[in-house]
């Protein structure tokens, strides 16, 4: 089956600067896939050459079978960075006007609408102004506009920023409920936390070059961290002592207590049952795989002094100014 | 083409149902209809307070007082003015009630003559006319010379009189102290040379008719006064559905770039079927607008019975050089709106553009009354001037040859043609520009980049 998506060797140079730079990407029907990078990586320059609102300097880009996103906006959802409304309109007349420019029949489009809006716990807007709402509404009458054609493909760019967080929690859901309806989902984000929660895959750009292009539980494999985290009971607890333990390589103490590096091939279940019975704990887990970490250790030419490693770690962290992205 | 008619449809209706829009649309032709009722009231000479008041007169000659006695006379006085407000309005179809022309007369003056003989004393006169004593205050000091009627040298030009007046003397006042001079200084002359004014009167009288044109459908009388500003009228229609259309094209397209919803319409439409979806909307404004004042103005000539001097297939090129300029106009001024952030930011760039509309419209009374001279003809070819100039020419008494009508057409296809590409190429690249707005060069680099 022809996938979703398909980039081949798209490039795009803006005067001296290179936003894209020979990506690849494909990304199979029915799939989340999480396109990320730090702001200015050039996630939104390929996302608008995938949908043909600018066009690459060379290469060749494959929309659900069409090689052009022209051809199939009818079953395209997209969501972008920049976005807004008509702002005198009605939300029930916007989304309509939406719906029918996306091929919604006329009849169809209002309560399509309703509906839509209903789900996303916006009840009886649909005669308000959108001028009248709420920063957290509009994005979510936005993210209704962008599905309400039930797209076969949904791109989101940079669907949650700007966004407190009960209307992150609220377009995470309907993220998750276009995932159960089948769609192929392709969001970029700088934040590392979202990809995490949400994608089964990853690609990783940097200065418009793919760095990685992996499905989650093959990084978790390949990037697993074999880190015990340990928070002990007692404050002045001897943590040194779990040094002595087998299987462990190193120990470093952290706010909380400490980070328990396992050697390879040593079994965590056996460390950590070691690891309770020489000091009362209060918390034992394995560390969870932290993209930005893995992105930090790819990109690490570009983060080898500490200054340059934190203010990437901000921007992936969502820590940093949000937008200004290519 | 379903997207395109969707974004039209709603392009017009948002800017149709605009009370912003309603009341700019309707001000403008009540503002006119206003002038034209309230204005002849406010402005009439009938509702300014009567003059009243002394003229001296010092009159060597001794023959031209007693005549100014009787032309300075209040009947007399309105006699002349009826005469001369009939003559004004002859042409005007229909006629007019005596009520207009009551109000043209407007309040005759009551002057009283004081006569002097010669050698009184022109300075103590003269200092009477600004005198603070209303009573002793005199209007006018007329000085007759003393050869204003008679001359020893028969060859020589004849002499006049001098005119002093108070500074409270209005120009209404003046003028009929002129008028009555003038008719008891020939009067007097007449008698001179023992020629009866009477018979002068009749044998110098010459009543001017109007003009008959006549046409392959009949003759039309009396529309010649009128036809001369048809040529601008027209100008003006043309003039006011492009700026009414290209404006609001403008505005819109800058609303949508910086409220950010256009990328949400890229989403679902490409750029191209945006830019014509809005230019079609838009043009349905300027005809509305322009339907609306070419419907009151047919209006008013059918109620003057004055419809006939309108050529039907006037309107038809009307119709059809409004969509050639509009065009033009139209996707300049939405490329401007593509390419800025704020509606400030655009007037620098609006500039060029309005001045390119609006000098065959300062032009069109000069080409109206030349239609055939070089620069007209010229003008009608050099787009995006050229439509409004041939307009002109074609609703003039002298209307253009065909095959020039057809030729400024065509060379109107053909720049909006090229207007509408350079625009495609500036709407695709400046809608998702922000941060400096462009100058001319930057527009011009994006369209042969885009």
């Amino acid at each position: 089956m022809e996938p979703a998506l398909r980039l081949e060797r798209l490039t795009k140079t803006f005067g001296a600067t290179r936003a894209v730079d020979e990506l690849d990407l494909v990304v199979p029907r029915g799939a989340t896939y999480g396109f990320i990078g730090p702001s200015g990586a050039g996630k939104t320059t390929c996302i608008r050459i995938i949908m043909s609102i600018l066009f690459a300097d060379s290469g060749s880009v494959s929309v659900l079978g069409h090689r052009s996103a022209l051809e199939a906006k009818d079953r395209i959802g997209y969501l972008p960075e920049e976005r807004g409304v008509y702002r005198r309109m009605r939300v029930g007349d916007f989304l309509a006007y939406i719906a029918q420019l996306k091929g919604v029949p006329e009849h169809e489009a209002l309560p399509r609408a309703s509906a839509l809006l209903e789900q996303t716990g916006l009840v009886n807007v649909e005669k308000k102004r959108c001028e009248e709402l709420s920063k957290g509404m509009l994005h979510r009458v936005e993210f209704v506009a962008a599905i309400i054609n039930r797209p076969e493909l949904i791109i989101l760019d940079e669907p949650f920023s700007g966004l407190d967080p009960v209307s992150v929690k609220r377009l995470k859901e309907l993220v998750a409920t276009e995932q159960r309806r089948g769609a192929t989902i392709l969001f970029s984000t700088h934040i590392m936390a979202h990809a995490e929660e949400l994608c089964q895959h990853v690609v990783m750009i940097h200065r418009g070059r793919k760095v990685l292009d992996e499905p989650m539980a093959g990084l978790r494999r390949q990037y697993d961290p074999r880190t015990i985290q340990v928070e002990p009971l007692d404050e002045g607890a001897p943590l040194q002592v779990l040094r002595q333990i087998p299987g462990v390589a190193d120990v470093q103490l952290t706010a909380d207590g400490c980070d328990v590096h396992l050697q390879p091939g040593a079994d965590p279940t056996a460390a950590m049952r070691q690891m309770a019975a020489q000091v009362r704990v209060a918390r034992l887990a394995m560390a969870r795989l932290r993209l930005e970490d893995v992105f930090l250790r790819l990109v690490a030419a570009d983060a080898r002094n500490p200054e340059a490693e934190r203010a990437l770690r901000d921007d992936l962290q969502g820590v940093a100014t949000e937008g200004a992205a290519t | 083409m379903n997207r395109i008619l969707l974004i039209a449809r709603r392009e017009f209706m948002a800017t149709v149902s605009n009370r912003g829009f309603l009341i700019g649309l309707f001000v403008f032709p009540a503002l006119i209809a206003l002038f034209l009722l309230v204005g002849p009231r406010l402005l009439s000479v009938a509702s300014q307070p009567r003059v009243v008041g002394r003229v001296a007169v010092i009159d060597p000659t001794g023959r031209v007082a007693p005549l100014l006695r009787s032309t300075l006379d209040s009947s007399a006085i309105e006699a002349r003015r009826r005469e001369n407000a009939v003559r004004s309005m002859r042409g005007i179809p229909g006629g007019v009630s005596d009520t207009v022309v009551q109000r043209a007369v407007g309040r005759v003056p009551n002057l009283t003559l004081v006569e002097h003989p010669a050698g009184t004393d022109v300075n103590a006169e003269k200092r009477k006319l600004a005198s603070d004593d209303p009573a002793a205050r005199l209007l006018a000091l007329v000085v007759m010379h003393a050869d204003a009627t008679q001359d020893a040298i028969a060859s020589r030009e004849l002499g006049t009189y001098d005119l002093y007046v108070s500074r409270g003397l209005d120009e209404d006042t003046e003028t009929t102290l002129y008028e009555s001079l003038r008719e008891a200084l020939v009067a007097a002359r007449l008698n001179v040379a023992a020629i009866d004014p009477k018979r002068i009167d009749v044998m110098t009288r010459v009543t001017r008719p109007d003009a008959v044109v006549v046409t392959a459908t009949g003759e039309q009388r009396g529309q010649r006064r009128f036809m001369r500003f048809l040529p601008f009228m027209v100008g003006l229609l043309l003039f006011i559905g492009v700026v009414t259309g290209g404006q609001t094209l403008m505005t819109s397209t800058v609303e949508e770039k910086s409220s950010r919803v256009v990328e949400v319409l890229l989403s679902a439409v490409s750029p191209f079927e945006l830019m014509a979806g809005k230019l079609i909307g838009q043009l349905g404004v300027g005809l509305l607008a322009m339907g609306i004042y070419l419907g009151l103005g047919l209006l008013a000539l059918y109620s003057f019975a004055m419809l006939g001097i309108i050529d039907p297939m006037l309107i038809v090129y009307l119709l059809a050089f409004f969509l050639v300029t509009y065009l033009i106009f139209g996707a300049l001024m939405m490329s401007i709106g593509a390419s800025v952030n704020e509606i400030q930011e655009a007037q620098s760039l609006m500039g060029p553009v309005m001045l390119l509309l609006i000098l065959p419209y300062m032009l069109s009374p000069m080409i109206g009354r030349a239609p055939n001279s070089p620069l007209s003809v010229a003008l009608s070819f050099i787009p995006p001037v050229n439509t409004i100039a041939m307009m002109t020419r074609m609703a003039s008494d002298v209307p253009p040859p065909a095959w020039q009508v057809w030729l400024t057409l065509l060379v109107g296809v053909g720049g909006a043609c090229a207007a509408v590409w350079f625009a495609g190429k500036v709407f695709k690249v400046g809608l998702l520009m922000h941060g400096k707005p462009p100058n001319v060069r930057t527009l011009i680099r994006w369209a042969r980049e885009a």
